[in-house]
């Protein structure tokens, strides 16, 4: 499984980097969270704003931050596949 | 000897800035201010902005659109860039984008209502209007010059659904936005009806005119550089604000997860503070005065109004993502704002006035590109735009380059320039460049010449 933060580094993104860090560390998963700060690549992805998650090449979420639990939900959904 | 003097009067000069700042008006301006752009950030869906600015939208539509979402969205630079560069890859083109991103930072409620409370309504309005002319102005020159290039990004642009999505904004959230605003504009409007003091009261306190006594020498008012001594009633708003500021360390920090006790006494002070402040207070030979004005009645109704809204009609999470939002913009903003405004007040101590006078005490279109050019080469954290303005208008420069100054400051940096440039390209970043420095010149120049 591949897990990139899209974000320049703002407050928010160190925040949903922490979230997902906690989700990854209850579902006893233990996998390298991949930074994307360059604007560049950033915008090679379908999104309008930073913070985003991206969970095996797909958007999960931008500019709003979810919660520990919707950041499960979405990596046992990718893991099942 | 001369040193130690000269340090004691940087210092003193510095301090009484800082005093100055932390008085009733800077108070009730900036927390309601906060509050005002954590609840657009956190409670306004992008999507009901962004659905304008998609590739299909007219003009007529995108522009405008542009131009407002820059006041919604734009309160932080992680939303600035990326949107900046969906709209002009994947959405309305060059001319929006380019709009987008020169209003965008000018109009951001923060910087507008301090703005306007510490250097005057009439640069504050002159901020948006400005902004807003030729936002759109330089936006549609740009469409024309790289008319082009648009063509054929319109038809590399695949089918994205990412400008097709929209999204309703609540009833309530309309409520809390005006209640906030109301708060904000009833703390700071300059009118009799909510200056004057209904009903005054003594208390009779002996020996509180000898503390202020006391503050007066501390830090010794200075007319001729703008400088006020710290007054009582400040004192006790800057102990409140410090308890505020610890409960809320406490309270806010994990607000993500829940309330806890000390997150009530946070939100308890800070509304305490914003009503204290809103009581005129005056230490007197006899006792100390406390004058009822209309802005405490309107402030306490208002405040009592939110209280109620957020308990009866707002969820948990919404107002735990809304304090989230604030408590970081307050976090990110405060610490280099305090030091931002102690070093430009011992600036006012430093900079002989002559040289301010000299270079933009008229105003010319020189004196105006100083102005300018002063913004793009310096840069300031958020909001420090705001004191360093205020040194030089006490050093005697003119309002017309003082408004190119705070047009130019939040549009142009090296910072921007650079990361601009990784988006549009060279040649078209140039252009903007030297757009945003004529126009902002012009700007200054036009009122200048208004108000004289």
């Amino acid at each position: 499984m591949e897990i990139k933060i899209l974000g320049k580094g703002c407050p928010k993104c160190h925040h949903l980097e922490e979230l997902t860090e906690e989700a990854l560390y209850d579902l006893g998963i233990d996998t390298q969270i991949i930074k994307v700060k360059d604007i560049k690549k950033i915008m090679t992805y379908d999104i309008l704003s930073t913070p985003a998650l991206v969970i095996d090449k797909e958007v999960k979420c931008s500019g709003n931050l979810p919660s520990v639990d919707e950041i499960k939900v979405w990596i046992q959904e990718a893991g099942n596949e | 000897m001369i040193v130690i003097t000269y340090i004691t009067n940087l210092l003193t000069t510095g301090l009484g800035s800082l005093a100055a700042y932390l008085a009733a008006h800077v108070i009730l301006c900036l927390l309601p201010a906060f509050f005002i752009a954590g609840a657009l950030t956190a409670l306004i869906p992008k999507e009901t902005i962004t659905k304008y600015l998609g590739k299909n939208a007219p003009k007529w539509v995108s522009y405008p659109a542009s131009a407002i979402s820059g006041f919604v969205l734009a309160v932080c630079s992680c939303t600035i860039m990326p949107l900046f560069a969906g709209i002009y890859k994947k959405g309305a083109g060059i001319g929006p984008a380019m709009t987008f991103l020169f209003v965008g930072p000018a109009v951001n409620i923060l910087a507008i209502s301090f703005t306007g409370v510490q250097i005057g309504m009439d640069i504050a309005i002159a901020r948006i209007v400005l902004a807003l002319i030729f936002g759109i102005g330089i936006g549609l020159f740009m469409a024309l010059l790289f008319s082009k290039d648009d063509k054929a990004h319109h038809e590399a642009t695949n089918n994205s659904d990412l400008f097709s999505k929209s999204a309703k904004i609540p009833l309530r959230i309309w409520i809390l936005l005006v209640l906030l605003l109301s708060i904000l504009i009833a703390g700071t409007l300059q009118v009799n009806f909510l200056k004057k003091s209904y009903i005054d009261v003594i208390l009779p306190i002996s020996g509180i005119n000898n503390l202020q006594d006391v503050l007066n020498r501390l830090v010794p008012p200075n007319p001729a550089l703008g400088i006020e001594s710290i007054s009582f009633h400040g004192l006790i708003l800057i102990g409140l604000l410090t308890l505020f500021a610890i409960a809320a360390l406490l309270g806010f920090n994990k607000i993500d997860t829940g309330f806890n006790f000390l997150t009530y006494v946070a939100l308890g002070l800070i509304t305490l503070t914003l009503i204290f402040a809103s009581i005129n207070l005056i230490a007197a030979p006899t006792g100390l005065m406390l004058g009822f004005t209309g802005k405490f009645f309107a402030e306490t109704i208002l405040l009592a109004s939110l209280w109620l809204l957020m308990a009866r009609y707002f969820k948990m999470n919404e107002i735990q993502g809304w304090l989230w939002e604030t408590w970081h913009f307050v976090q990110q903003i405060i610490p280099l704002l305090i030091a931002g405004v102690f070093v430009a007040g011992m600036a006012r101590a430093a900079i002989p006035a002559i040289w301010i006078s000299t270079l933009a005490g008229k105003n010319t279109f020189w004196a105006n590109l100083a102005g300018v050019l002063f913004g793009v080469f310096m840069y300031f954290p958020t909001l420090v735009e705001v004191p360093i303005a205020q040194t030089f208008l006490s050093l005697g420069m003119h309002r017309g380059p003082l408004l190119a100054y705070l047009l130019a400051d939040p549009e142009l940096s090296l910072q921007s320039i650079l990361i601009t440039n990784t988006v549009i390209g060279k040649k078209k970043t140039a252009v903007y460049v030297i757009l945003v420095t004529i126009f902002s010149t012009l700007s200054g120049l036009l009122f200048g010449w208004l108000i004289s």
